[in-house]
């Protein structure tokens, strides 16, 4: 059964929260998501575009009060 | 599976700021499924050696001051990230050992995969993108 996995990298600057997600990723399995908790402003278009480049999926993307919560869900 | 032409990284400054730069070239890049290969060079090989106090690997200007107070990502602590997470190769710069009396035990740990020359770095870069730090 698939599982949701946080990373709260919240105060971590470029690219600390990338390799964060990036860390979890390996130990997760496929089908499970990760939840990425950020403070860095280039997160919200890094990230995703690092997800469309290895062919993850991007589950949801939110923003409040300057934190930015992104939902990778492990394709392979 | 590699995509993208690969990134090859020509470091020679020993400045915090471009070092910093350079890892952050490196590791993103090869966490992004691209081939890197950095080369190190110049004052740059004498930040990367095990005896380099903190203050002579980290040391620059405004901005690398900024950096440390507010705990950015450690350079080496990206590098080494880069060779684990994706497919990063630094080579030492061969002249630069001879030069500075250097020997590839004399550079920090896990980080270097050898010596070069830049011969065989610029030959091999021509398959890719080069920038120069």
């Amino acid at each position: 059964m698939a599982e949701r996995h946080l990373v709260d990298a919240r105060g971590a600057f470029c690219p600390g929260p990338l390799m964060e997600l990036i860390a979890a990723l390996r130990h997760a399995a496929i089908g499970d998501e990760v939840e990425v908790w950020s403070t860095d402003k280039g997160s919200a278009a890094d990230i995703p575009a690092w997800i469309n480049k290895v062919h993850h999926d991007l589950v949801s993307i939110n923003e409040a009060d300057g934190r930015w919560s992104i939902v990778i869900r492990k394709a392979k | 599976m590699m995509a993208g032409a690969p990134l090859y990284i020509l470091v020679c400054s020993g400045e915090h700021e471009k070092l910093q730069m350079a890892a952050m070239l490196a590791s993103v890049g090869a966490v992004s499924e691209r081939r890197v290969e950095m080369f190190v060079s110049m004052n740059a090989i004498l930040s990367f050696t095990k005896k380099a106090s903190p203050d002579q690997r980290y040391r620059g200007g405004v901005f690398s001051q900024l950096m440390k107070e507010k705990h950015a990502p450690d350079l080496l602590t990206l590098l080494r990230q880069g060779k684990e997470f994706g497919e990063l190769k630094i080579w030492a710069c061969s002249m630069a050992l001879d030069v500075a009396g250097l020997e590839m035990d004399h550079l920090v740990e896990e980080l270097f995969d050898g010596p070069l020359g830049l011969t065989k770095f610029l030959s091999d870069a021509e398959a890719g993108q080069l920038v120069t730090l």
